[in-house]
């Protein structure tokens, strides 16, 4: 299979599965519905751990930065998170 | 300003630092890219794709001279995540109306679905500023990747962002204490699984998320 084909399998598996998962597969009810509500945040926490464990490249900095993060995600406020995170990862570079 | 202009404008300014962070990856996907695709094949399959997930797997797969096969068995996993992710706003995006489902799942990513579950905007508008701008930076950024732009210590910042962006958006959405209970427990179950084993990748964190999310829930 040549590079091309290859692309363009690929885009076909990455676009397909979005169309499907939003506009073929049904709404969820009943228990299905329920499991849906509840799992946005633990999925995004969860991909916060992917996203920080499942790399080899995360140093001590970034570390920080989530540690910083989690450490005013009970204010519920995305901007203040993410301020927060990216104090955390200047203060580790700086003392590194 | 109007109140449409202005939500506009609250949408895009909390894309903007997500926008910026996956443009840089898409700087440093067009460069590690470009020696093995090509530089057009590159920037095509930017446009086609707007994966990173799926288009860094592909990449690093064929620098190793693995078979297109390989590549393909590895992708999937990746696009099995669009299943719950399609799940949390298909309501969201007037149902009944599939060619504006089908226009914004174009743009199902994480950071837009995570956007689009804590703004008061709706669903669909959300998604598309939000992809819109993360698209263009990715495009662009896979471009300049292509032409030899470097971004030097900017990678580190953008790959230590991923992570605060989805404590972030796990705390906007844990609207109960028992979601945020929930949301520690998965977050650091997840983390145990990966660093026990490593290989359980994104369907290991995806399998802990829902299984701590069925917990208590009634049949």
């Amino acid at each position: 299979m040549s590079n091309a084909a290859l692309v363009a399998a690929v885009t076909v598996i990455t676009v397909g599965s979005r169309i499907v998962a939003t506009a073929v597969l049904p709404t969820p009810h009943g228990a299905t519905a329920e499991v849906v509500r509840r799992l946005p945040a633990p999925l995004f926490a969860a991909m916060a751990a992917l996203s920080l464990v499942g790399s080899d490249q995360r140093g001590t900095p970034a570390l920080v930065a989530a540690a910083a993060a989690v450490a005013v995600a009970g204010r519920r406020s995305l901007l203040l998170v993410v301020i927060a995170g990216l104090a955390g990862y200047l203060l580790a570079e700086a003392v590194r | 300003m109007d109140g449409t202009a202005r939500g506009h404008a609250t949408v895009a300014a909390a894309a903007l630092p997500v926008a910026a962070a996956i443009g840089v990856f898409g700087v440093v996907y067009g460069a590690v890219a470009h020696p093995v695709l090509g530089g057009e094949l590159t920037v095509v399959s930017s446009i086609a794709m707007f994966s990173g997930a799926a288009q860094f797997t592909m990449v690093g797969l064929l620098a190793s001279h693995a078979t297109a096969g390989a590549v393909v068995v590895a992708v999937v996993p990746l696009a099995l995540r669009h299943i719950p992710l399609g799940a949390l706003v298909q309501h969201r995006l007037a149902p009944g109306r599939v060619r504006r489902a089908v226009v914004s799942s174009l743009f199902l990513t994480d950071e837009t679905v995570g956007l689009a579950l804590t703004r008061q905007a709706p669903a669909a508008r959300t998604m598309a500023i939000t992809g819109g701008l993360a698209y263009i930076a990715w495009v662009v950024g896979t471009a300049a990747g292509v032409a030899g732009a470097s971004i030097g210590a900017a990678e580190e910042v953008a790959a230590a962002l991923f992570p605060v962006l989805f404590i972030g958006l796990a705390a906007v959405t844990a609207s109960t204490p028992r979601d945020a209970v929930r949301a520690a427990g998965a977050g650091a179950a997840a983390a145990a699984l990966l660093i026990a084993a490593p290989a359980a990748g994104v369907l290991g964190a995806l399998a802990v998320a829902i299984a701590v999310t069925c917990v208590g829930v009634r049949r």
